[in-house]
């Protein structure tokens, strides 16, 4: 187990320095973030005092160099446009993506495992069919619509929901979040459903292709045959058995929904980190894109780490080896 | 859940939401874009000035029209070719009670270049060369050679109070630490992308604002903006969309305030020897430059039909423009009449030229910088297919489009131009002027533009302090280059605010500000 560790974080470091590589390289062929964000009416003298003062006058390989070295320092860098810490700005804003995303897995799950378990369950019954047919929708009509008629709907028509923001935050056990308040959910359960409908799609077709899959074959039927309730046989044994796709499937979602869940929260003004990475791009804030793609690559090999932990709960089969 | 439950959810937390009704004296505006720090002399950035203002004055301020006006200083006359003097307003205070005295103003000039980040302030001082203090309220400003728009540059010089210390940066003035200043308002607290939130300043120099609190929201996304207006959760909104306005004015229940902006959509002509994209007849490259002549230039121009730019292609959201600044713009001259629509004489005059049967030519312009830039580029190409040219129209992005641009790599571009300073020399130094990299003048004159007489009256101009005289050189140089059709201006776009109806009283603003301050509630 802890060779299995030792292995994986090795890895890991070997993927993050060369993402670093990469992200380094294709940042600095977009261009010099000063001829983005200068006036105007500033002088060329201006321009080429700001150029040297933030070191881009260097060639590439001494940036990244200096950039590694801060890096080992501890320093991830500053935002040129907020002059703020890049970790301060982004954990001032991650909460918020986080409480966002937790619920709109919740949903996926709460929702799309069940339907996705009925539609394999009874394949030919009406509400199976009608399962299928909304799943449909769910993958297939664009989010920032979806987000829109929500709005329209129940912010303006019925007035029932705030149309967009963060609710009123409160403290439990130490931590800050706006899902202990009444307000934050009002704030938090459209953005999380409209964001939870593709995920949802998703699990149900999973869920109901496993099924159908699992149904038929010869587990199932000697269970069956030795007299076990339905119930039993399929949250015992069908489930288990087709949980190692879904929980795949789900770690992959997950990851990409706390780094880029950037319609939703534009559409409904959400503070998370998804609207920030994409003005930092727009605006050419480099140690912004840099340094939080780079946690993006740490945080999606934490939760593959995750994955692969409960796989391994999952599916005794699966052995944790430290060479593999 | 069961469906009852559901419901009973639903409605448990519409009520919560429902529960606090707004108190008429707060506002909460929703807006496209925050500040990016609470410390004023971070950055040059529209937005950042327009929130900073509320908290922070300027030793100059300006009107509706960008003209000046005092704000922090009460008059300022040159008394010598380099040096200004600015008189301070007496009795004022700032937020924590210290008197606002020269010295504070001598501060903030100097502190600017030790602190400015990636969108220099640096800008706005770039002519001082020393700053002296006379007495607690008299400031001499020795400039480096004649600077007649210093003042023009003041508008943005925001004054904190001199015991704030070089050292401090954005991190004390983000925390409220260091954020006090002269303003109608008080800072509150603010989050980069989220809320900037004030409390009213009852010693306020400038006489009582109706707000008691006021939240500047930042919603960037134009339709989730609406949404908040339209579901009651902010009071206003600045820049309404094009595509919501027709629906908001015919609306009973949203009030709109439309004004001109400083944005006008320009055609530059390239008149240099040999165009970058060859200009042909029958497929076949012709000799010369044809928009050299300027009767084919004049003809591009009267094929224009700009009532029909503004009233069809931009529904109503804009203004026919006679010339690259609004009408109340520091040197914008009253002598240029409209410019008349008339098919029949550019036909006339291009057949002079010697194309009476046209010619083809490409057209590039921006596609997403300002509201309506592309809609206008296709609609231009087909007036000018009206005149018999062959126009292959391209609206690009303008990422791609500035770069191209800026390596004069197109024969005839359209892009906006906004004149921020509300005078003329921002403009013609920038895009009219010969090219001129010693004297930084003509930095976006692409189209190889260069006539000595333009020249030699704005460059009098710019060395003319006395305020009516320079006007006046400066209406004759506009005369000039409009005559001339240096450049072919089209259309002046407008921007729009939206309230509830009968609920707020504001004057709209040139420059796009929304200035919390000078807004009223209706009785």
């Amino acid at each position: 187990m802890l060779s299995y560790f030792i292995t994986r974080i090795a890895q890991a470091i070997v993927v993050v320095f060369a993402m670093s590589v990469i992200v380094f390289v294709g940042v600095f062929a977009i261009g010099n973030p000063i001829d983005v964000m200068i006036d105007p009416g500033a002088t060329q003298a201006i321009r080429e005092k700001l150029i040297a003062q933030y070191g881009l006058d260097q060639p590439l390989v001494v940036q990244y160099w200096t950039f590694l070295r801060n890096v080992f320092a501890g320093d991830l860098g500053t935002s040129m446009v907020y002059n703020i810490p890049v970790v301060d700005l982004v954990f001032s804003r991650f909460p918020a993506t986080l409480e966002l995303v937790a619920v709109s897995v919740l949903i996926a799950v709460g929702v799309g495992i069940p339907a996705g378990l009925w539609a394999g369950y009874r394949p030919d019954s009406f509400g199976a069919k009608l399962v299928m047919a909304l799943s449909v929708l769910g993958f297939s009509v664009p989010t920032f619509w979806i987000g829109m008629l929500l709005i329209m709907g129940f912010a303006v028509e019925l007035g029932w929901l705030p149309s967009g923001g963060r609710g009123d935050e409160a403290t439990f056990l130490g931590v800050s979040s706006s899902l202990f308040t009444l307000d934050g959910w009002s704030h938090v359960i459209m953005p999380a459903i409209n964001l939870s409908l593709f995920k949802m799609g998703l699990m149900i077709r999973l869920t109901r292709a496993g099924m159908v899959e699992a149904m038929g074959t010869d587990y199932v039927k000697f269970a069956r045959a030795q007299g076990l309730p339905d119930r039993q046989i399929v949250f015992s044994h069908i489930l288990r058995n087709i949980s190692i796709p879904i929980v795949t499937v789900l770690g992959l979602e997950l990851g990409s929904t706390l780094a880029f869940a950037v319609v939703t929260e534009s559409v409904f003004n959400w503070p998370g980190v998804g609207k920030l990475i994409i003005d930092s791009i727009l605006q050419l804030d480099r140690p912004v894109m840099v340094s939080y793609l780079i946690m993006v690559v740490i945080l999606f090999v934490l939760i593959n780490l995750v994955v692969d932990l409960v796989y391994a709960r999952l599916d005794p089969r699966v052995r944790l080896k430290g060479g593999a | 859940m069961t469906k009852l439950t559901l419901k009973s959810a639903v409605a448990a937390l519409a009520l919560a939401s429902a529960a606090p009704a707004v108190m008429a004296a707060d506002l909460v505006v929703g807006l496209r874009a925050g500040p990016d720090s609470i410390d004023p002399h971070w950055s040059t950035l529209g937005s950042q000035a327009e929130a900073l203002r509320h908290v922070f004055d300027t030793l100059v301020d300006v009107d509706e029209k960008l003209q000046l006006k005092p704000g922090l200083a009460v008059s300022w006359e040159p008394i010598d070719d380099t040096t200004w003097e600015f008189k301070m307003r007496e009795g004022v205070k700032f937020h924590d009670g210290t008197d606002f005295t020269a010295e504070d103003a001598k501060f903030s000039i100097e502190r600017i270049p030790e602190v400015t980040g990636p969108m220099p302030m640096t800008l706005y001082t770039k002519y001082v060369d020393s700053v002296e203090v006379v007495d607690d309220y008299t400031l001499h400003v020795k400039t480096k050679g004649m600077a007649p728009s210093l003042p023009n540059d003041f508008t943005r010089l925001f004054v904190v109070p001199s015991e704030t210390g070089m050292e401090a940066g954005n991190e004390e003035f983000n925390s409220g630490e260091k954020a006090i200043g002269t303003g109608p308002y008080t800072f509150v607290s603010w989050q980069p992308k989220g809320d900037l939130v004030l409390k009213r300043n009852d010693d306020y120099w400038g006489g009582e604002t109706a707000w008691e609190t006021v939240t500047r929201r930042e919603i960037p996304e134009d339709t989730s903006r609406v949404a908040a207006l339209r579901s009651g959760e902010v009071d206003l909104i600045n820049y309404v969309p094009a595509s919501d306005y027709l629906a908001m004015k015919n609306d009973d229940e949203i009030d709109t305030f439309v004004s001109d902006s400083i944005y006008i959509l320009n055609i530059a002509p390239s008149v240099k020897d040999e165009e970058p994209q060859p200009i042909k007849v029958n497929g076949e490259e012709v000799e010369g430059n044809p928009l050299q002549d300027l009767r084919v230039r004049k003809a591009l121009d009267l094929a224009i039909n700009r009532d029909v730019l503004v009233n069809v292609v931009l529904e109503g959201l804009g203004t026919p423009a006679n010339q690259l600044m609004p009408e109340g713009f520091f040197g914008y001259s009253p002598e240029l009449g409209k410019r008349e629509y008339d098919i029949e004489k550019a036909k006339e005059l291009l057949a002079e030229a010697g194309y009476p049967d046209g010619f083809e030519i490409d057209f590039t312009c921006t596609n997403n910088r300002v509201p309506g830039d592309a809609v206008v580029c296709e609609a231009l190409a087909q007036m000018w297919s009206r005149l018999g040219l062959t126009v292959n129209a391209q609206a690009l992005n303008g990422t791609v489009f500035f770069p191209a641009a800026a390596r004069e790599e197109y024969t005839m571009t359209m892009s906006a131009w906004g004149t921020l300073t509300g005078e003329a020399a921002y403009t013609y130094g920038a895009l009219v002027h010969t090219k001129d990299a010693e004297k930084g003048f003509g930095n976006f004159n692409r189209s190889g533009y260069s006539n000595p007489e333009f020249d030699k009256v704005f460059g009098e101009g710019s060395q003319t302090l006395e305020p009516e005289a320079r006007k006046k050189l400066y209406e004759e140089a506009s005369f000039i280059a409009m005559d001339d059709r240096a450049l072919i201006p089209t259309v002046i776009l407008q921007t729009v605010w939206a309230a509830n109806a009968d609920t707020i009283d504001m004057t709209a603003r040139v420059d796009q500000e929304t200035r919390t301050y000078a807004i009223k509630p209706v009785e």
